[in-house]
């Protein structure tokens, strides 16, 4: 079964996610910091995550590059709230794949993680 | 709905859809009597209902006037299905200008079923924006929503969709939109004929199928709404525009008021014995407007305040064409130069003359120094053929006068000077006017010598103001 991390310090997004990709045949991990999204990764081995940027504490770059440091070949997709130029060019020299902006299609966002994990 | 009658599957369709309604037309009992069997479309039957819709609905139209924020209606509306009518998640998407698309403003339901707020949106190609953009898609039921049971009726037709391909494709993108967000039910909110926004509704808990009853509720909810919305979307972007407009408004207000202020700093620049002159009789002028408080002249002005703050900054204005040997003269003025200097106020009014938003200005600023008695210039206007602002601006330069130091004479005391004004009360100037004017300075309102005069008494004499 594929594995997907889904890291939102949004409880509800989280949930959604979770549903969202379960009924698409996932198994999906949640984690509501960078911390919890480090010991999942280490734990579950994750083929992708989907990892938001802006939460507290841990931010979702510093969390990408700790990622990218446990495991070089992890697929991220960053979401962001909004549209920060100067962020997306840093996550993408880290490696994220790709990166989404909320509010988000439903499509797009499956499509996105179906093209990534091809 | 097509009217192609050349195709026989759209009749089919049509035919299809028409059944169903009717189906629920022919349930509804006359009169009361036993609780309606409703009957859904595939012939199930469904349970009367406990809440009362007509009731709420009153309820909810009266409530809804009151929202002032579209927001706020919608989490109401929200809460209200969620709360009464046990559905697993309700959301709504609102359409958002800057977004260019539907974005979900609210949602409410069992977990992992509720859509995160602000998390998703449909764009305009969407399916669902598309058939519910048209009206009268043949997609959409009689009563105006799209319903999941339908939509895998429709697709499970083979005779007609063997013969219409491209509906099977509408079937399944919508079949698919419904699937993402778990929707069995989607009511559109029009006003007019644009799409608001669309009310998302997840299955009943009890598994059951939505009656005929609520679908109209529902229906008449998102009408009801979508009005509440409009008017909300008007009055705040109504008053968006009136903010837009005082702010655009304040700005050239302050620029032109900037503008009459520089121009006459430019003046009193000019005439180094008149420093702060134009500042103090501008001052003199609002604090004896303070006290003529319902005087109906001041009812002829389109802004009294603002035209007398303009014309008592620019009075002098036609000190611009006197010559800077007269204007720097530290001795008395002979007659020729004083006639000279009696120009300034036609000056000045033919300088401002091409300005048309200045109005009333030009001929206060020409009259200025008209006399109550008939004995001023230019033109001997007398009484109240003087304009009201030209014969406050004649108290408040003439007080300022007296209380300045000219190279020619010593400045008055104060004392001194309101006596005077007193003394010419009736002659030179209104009553009214000086007795205003003693008024505020009796008030504390005449600040004289705000400033420091820099230019000293020299010891001549004269009086040519």
């Amino acid at each position: 079964m594929r594995k997907l991390l889904v890291v939102d310090d949004e409880h509800d997004i989280c949930d959604f996610v979770k549903n969202f990709f379960g009924e698409r045949g996932f198994q999906v991990f949640t984690a509501l910091n960078g911390d919890e999204a480090l010991a999942l990764v280490k734990k579950e081995k994750p083929e992708i995550v989907l990892l938001d940027i802006k939460m507290n504490g841990m931010d979702g770059i510093a969390t990408l590059k700790h990622l990218k440091a446990i495991d070089r070949n992890i697929k991220v997709i960053m979401v962001t709230a909004m549209e920060d130029q100067d962020k997306m060019n840093e996550a993408c020299r880290l490696g994220a794949c790709e990166y989404i902006t909320k509010p988000l299609i439903l499509d797009h966002l499956e499509q996105t993680v179906e093209k990534i994990l091809k | 709905m097509s009217t192609d009658n050349k195709t026989p599957s759209w009749d089919k369709l049509h035919h299809w859809f028409v059944e169903k309604v009717s189906s629920h037309h022919d349930a509804v009992p006359e009169h009361g009597g036993e609780a309606p069997k409703v009957i859904n479309g595939f012939g199930r039957p469904i349970p009367p209902e406990k809440l009362n819709y007509q009731s709420f609905l009153e309820k909810a139209s009266r409530t809804m006037i009151r929202f002032k924020k579209p927001e706020h209606l919608i989490k109401m509306i929200v809460r209200t299905i969620d709360e009464r009518l046990g559905v697993t998640h309700t959301a709504v998407l609102l359409y958002k200008e800057d977004k260019q698309s539907y974005v979900l403003i609210d949602s409410k339901g069992a977990e992992g079923l509720k859509i995160p707020v602000g998390y998703i949106r449909l764009d305009l190609t969407n399916p669902l924006i598309q058939i519910f953009s048209e009206k009268n898609n043949y997609l959409i039921s009689e009563t105006g929503t799209v319903s999941y049971v339908d939509i895998v009726t429709g697709l499970r037709n083979r005779e007609i969709l063997e013969k219409q391909p491209d509906l099977y494709d509408s079937l399944l993108a919508i079949k698919k939109q419904m699937d993402l967000l778990k929707a069995s039910f989607c009511v559109p909110c029009y006003f007019k004929r644009d799409l608001l926004g669309i009310l998302i509704l997840g299955e009943k808990m009890s598994g059951e199928d939505f009656t005929r009853e609520e679908m109209g509720f529902f229906v008449t909810l998102a009408n009801d709404a979508a009005m509440a919305i409009a008017n909300a979307q008007l009055i705040e972007n109504l008053q968006q525009k009136i903010e837009e407009i005082k702010d655009l408004y304040m700005r050239e207000h302050r620029i032109f008021i900037h503008t009459a202020i520089a121009l006459a700093a430019a003046i009193d620049a000019r005439d180094p014995y008149t420093h702060g002159h134009t500042e103090r009789v501008t001052n003199y002028c609002l604090a004896i407007a303070k006290e003529l408080d319902g005087v109906p002249e001041m009812g002829r002005y389109k802004n009294f305040r603002e035209t007398l703050q303009i014309a008592a900054l620019l009075h002098d204005v036609g000190k611009i064409g006197i010559p800077d040997y007269i204007l720097n003269k530290s001795s008395k003025l002979t007659p020729e130069e004083f006639e000279e200097v009696k120009k300034h106020s036609i000056i000045g009014a033919t300088i401002l003359n091409p300005i048309k938003e200045l109005g009333d200005v030009v001929r206060e600023v020409r009259a200025h120094q008209e006399c109550y008695d008939g004995s001023g210039y230019p033109d001997g206007l007398k009484g109240s053929d003087i304009p009201l602002i030209a014969r406050i601006i004649a108290v408040a330069d003439a007080f300022d006068a007296m209380t300045s130091n000219r190279p020619y004479r010593r400045k008055k005391e104060i004392e001194e000077a309101l006596q005077e004004l007193k003394r010419v009360s009736g002659t030179q100037f209104d009553p009214v006017i000086v007795s205003a004017f003693l008024l505020a300075f009796e008030k504390g309102n005449i600040i004289v010598n705000g400033k420091k005069d820099r230019y000293l008494y020299n010891g001549n004499n004269g009086n040519h103001e």
